[in-house]
């Protein structure tokens, strides 16, 4: 499946391009858009104005897409809290690694493309996953 | 204001009409623009200095406007004259000066504090607020200097305060042998 959203890659679009490959389209392809217009009608938009997969109601896009797709998955709703501060810093949630990430996803963004953005912090990704899942396991910090 | 944004370039407006009642949209939505340190041209038009991030933000909330029932578009625009420009920049100085003052004097009152649990609830509050005024700062006034300085005052009197006290100094040497231990 293709999936468009907004060029220039931001901690919300990054997490977001994650999650569907690893929850919703492991051969998700993307395609990046100056301007909703440009949006391919065989793809489906995220993190893009008038899309139905963007910030809704306080949401981030992160948030929407767990909703819409019915992820209750309390790993993700964790890194939901970091995404949605580092995107959007209106403390609804305690997250304080998120002025952290939102530095490494805005740096990255200055010196690589979208596509390489997307590559390099897919494991990124990952690792805060595996983290956050094992400190709810454990009920402590991993060491 | 050589650090920061440049007046006379462009700068990124959203309009926007919301119905009155109900009145929470409204006030949700002033209350993002106000995070957001935006200039106020008139009524429904508020500006930031271009970028990309200045941008998604003022995007975001036309959406919300939207999404409220109400209308909302979202322009790029030049000022005409470059005084044009200088004054919105100026009023969003000022602004935000006026936020720096208001740190300033929480930090002194703080520091007149004789209760250090009291100083450090303030300190790390007053951070956060800094924090928070320096992201929306596109033209930064000397009264950043000036808070900067009053909230690392009140850090380095109870640093100072703490190395001074030996029963701290102790504590962290436990602190620090355990953790040794432990590695």
């Amino acid at each position: 499946m293709r999936w468009a959203t907004r060029a220039g890659i931001h901690i919300d679009r990054a997490a977001c391009a994650w999650l569907i490959c690893r929850h919703l389209d492991s051969a998700a392809q993307f395609v990046f858009v100056a301007d909703p217009g440009e949006i391919p009608a065989d793809a489906t938009a995220f993190d893009i104005g008038g899309a139905e997969l963007s910030h809704h109601a306080g949401d981030c896009s992160f948030e929407v897409i767990l909703r819409r797709h019915d992820l209750t998955d309390p790993v993700l709703w964790r890194m939901a809290a970091i995404v949605h501060e580092a995107d959007l810093d209106d403390e609804r949630y305690d997250a304080p690694e998120a002025p952290g990430l939102d530095v490494v996803l805005r740096g990255l963004s200055l010196i690589r493309s979208d596509e390489e953005v997307l590559r390099l912090t897919a494991p990124v990704f990952d690792g805060v996953y595996e983290f956050f899942r094992r400190a709810i396991l454990l009920g402590g910090e991993p060491a | 204001m050589s650090l920061g944004q440049d007046a006379s370039g462009e700068w990124v407006l959203l309009s926007y009409r919301l119905p009155r009642e109900p009145s929470t949209p409204r006030t949700a939505v002033w209350r993002k623009l106000k995070r957001l340190g935006v200039a106020q041209i008139s009524d429904g038009l508020v500006a930031l200095p271009a970028g990309p991030r200045s941008r998604e933000q003022l995007e975001w909330v036309g959406e919300e406007v939207i999404d409220a029932g109400g209308t909302a578009a979202i322009w790029l625009a030049r000022p005409a004259t470059r005084g044009q420009g200088e004054r919105l920049a100026a009023a969003m100085a000022a602004a935000r000066a006026a936020e720096y003052q208001s740190v300033v004097a929480a930090a002194h009152q703080a520091a007149a504090s004789t209760d250090p649990a009291d100083r450090v609830i303030a300190l790390r509050r007053l951070r956060s607020e800094l924090r928070g005024i320096r992201r929306r700062d596109y033209f930064p006034p000397a009264d950043l200097d000036h808070a900067e300085a009053a909230v690392q005052a009140l850090a380095s009197a109870d640093a100072a305060e703490e190395a001074a006290a030996p029963a701290a100094t102790e504590l962290a040497a436990a602190e620090l042998a355990a953790a040794k231990e432990t590695a």
